[in-house]
């Protein structure tokens, strides 16, 4: 119960930034970090899948409404909540995971957390800009938002996730 | 039946998947509407509530340009002003324009949100259809074209900025009057693309394009941007970049542009076209 008020704190908290900061982040339009995909990457590692999409849904459903846009972020948000637990898979650590260890640097090292989120959120990324922009016009611009976009999204979600309580 | 229900369970994860993906596909497929719809205009009010109490907020620390602005446009008035009182006493009777003049309104709306890193830009406004606004009515800043408004609610308004790939503008340049499509193509909000002007004419860095007043949107001759001299050829025309005069990144104040004719003049316009 504990633990499902936290998340809900850090799904309002990352929202909230997203909106009020992040999206105002408008480096050159190159640049446009989606910081809220932290809320995908952060839920226990144990999670099923069903409920994993279903949150990814939700997350990215609040931001399409609050942003204007219809479809493009849950289009987005849905294939990441797919792939982390693959992803996860892949990178699993020696110690093993426990089912209510919330994924970070603090447990299982930076280079993982760091490989893990840079992971997810490139999916996530590549799929936002190029469903946005709907055609392969001006591809090599849009592959380069993307991989922009990713390493500052990642960069930032690194750094929350330093400063976040780890219990 | 039970190996059915076997497979179900086995692939639940991936039938998941694939059902909320077609949702979100079925929500991309439908967007052109989306305006429309009463989600969005009860999410409109929501966003339009927090966004302008957020720009109120950050309003002061761009109230330098903004004065800049506003005094930019006062020395042009002046000199048009000046230019009126030379011409009358040269004694010329002066004629009141009933074709660009009057019919025309103009209301300050204040810009609470938008954005510039988009494919499809919008912008929201305070003034909305308890204003006066109303879907179709153009947007100007005192530096040039915005938009045209596409969805109102009571309090807010929704312009589609022209840095938006869906906008088309008929603008003209200014020192020959060969007209052509202003549009945006999505890569940088400084520049949009000014196509289907033709070979022959003679094209200048710096030449001034205006809207051409040929849709009851803008009236003509409204500021949107120069020439940078950078053009693309394809088939019989030329495309030219400009440098929009509008910095969309700054925003702040804007006009909306009501047309007192515009019904009259598309009653007419489609009445000769059937």
């Amino acid at each position: 119960m504990n633990s499902i008020l936290r998340y809900a704190g850090a799904f309002v908290l990352l929202i909230t930034l997203q909106l009020l900061i992040f999206n105002n982040i408008e480096f050159s339009g190159y640049v446009n970090p989606f910081v809220y995909v932290m809320f995908i990457l952060i839920l226990p590692v144990a999670i099923p899948s069903w409920i994993l999409l279903l949150l990814s849904f939700l997350t990215g459903f609040i931001i399409d409404l609050f942003c204007g846009t219809t479809g493009v972020h849950v289009f987005a948000t849905v294939l990441a909540g797919f792939v982390r637990p693959w992803v996860l898979s892949l990178n699993v650590t020696a110690e093993g995971a426990e089912a209510e260890m919330s994924p970070s640097s603090y447990r299982s090292g930076l280079r993982w957390f760091l490989i893990y989120t840079f992971t997810v959120v490139l999916v996530h990324h590549l799929a936002l800009f190029l469903v946005e922009i709907f055609s392969l016009r001006y591809f090599f611009q849009t592959l380069l938002r993307v991989l922009l976009s990713t390493a500052v999204t990642t960069f930032f979600i690194v750094l929350f996730d330093f400063i976040r309580p780890h219990r | 039946m039970r190996s059915l229900l076997n497979f179900l369970l086995r692939f639940k994860t991936l039938i998941l998947f694939l059902v909320l993906e077609a949702v979100a596909i079925i929500m991309l497929s439908t967007s052109h509407n989306y305006h429309e719809t009463v989600l969005y205009g009860i999410s409109r009010n929501i966003t339009g509530f927090f966004a302008e109490r957020l720009e109120r907020g950050t309003y002061y620390f761009r109230l330098r340009q903004v004065n800049q602005e506003l005094l930019a446009e006062n020395i042009l008035l002046k000199k048009q002003i000046a230019g009126l009182a030379s011409g009358s006493q040269e004694g010329f009777i002066p004629v009141r324009d009933s074709v660009n003049g009057v019919n025309y309104t103009y209301l300050n709306a204040r810009v609470i949100s938008n954005s510039v890193n988009k494919q499809k830009n919008f912008i929201t406004l305070d003034k909305g259809s308890r204003q006066g606004v109303a879907e179709g009515m153009g947007v100007a800043s005192p530096s040039g074209v915005v938009g045209v408004v596409v969805g109102v609610s009571r309090n807010y308004s929704v312009v589609m900025s022209l840095l938006n790939t869906d906008f088309r503008l008929s603008a003209s340049m200014k020192r020959n009057d060969y007209f052509g499509s202003l549009a945006w193509d999505g890569i940088n909000h400084r520049y949009a693309r000014l196509s289907e002007i033709p070979h022959h004419v003679a094209v200048n860095e710096g030449d001034t394009i205006v809207t051409s007043g040929f849709s009851a949107i803008f009236p003509a001759g409204v500021m949107a941007g120069t020439l940078t001299g950078a053009q693309r050829r394809g088939g019989d025309f030329i495309s030219l970049q400009v440098l929009l005069s509008a910095d969309f990144k700054k925003l702040t104040d804007v006009y909306v542009i009501g047309n007192l004719t515009r019904d009259e003049r598309e009653n007419l316009e489609k009445e000769v076209a059937q």
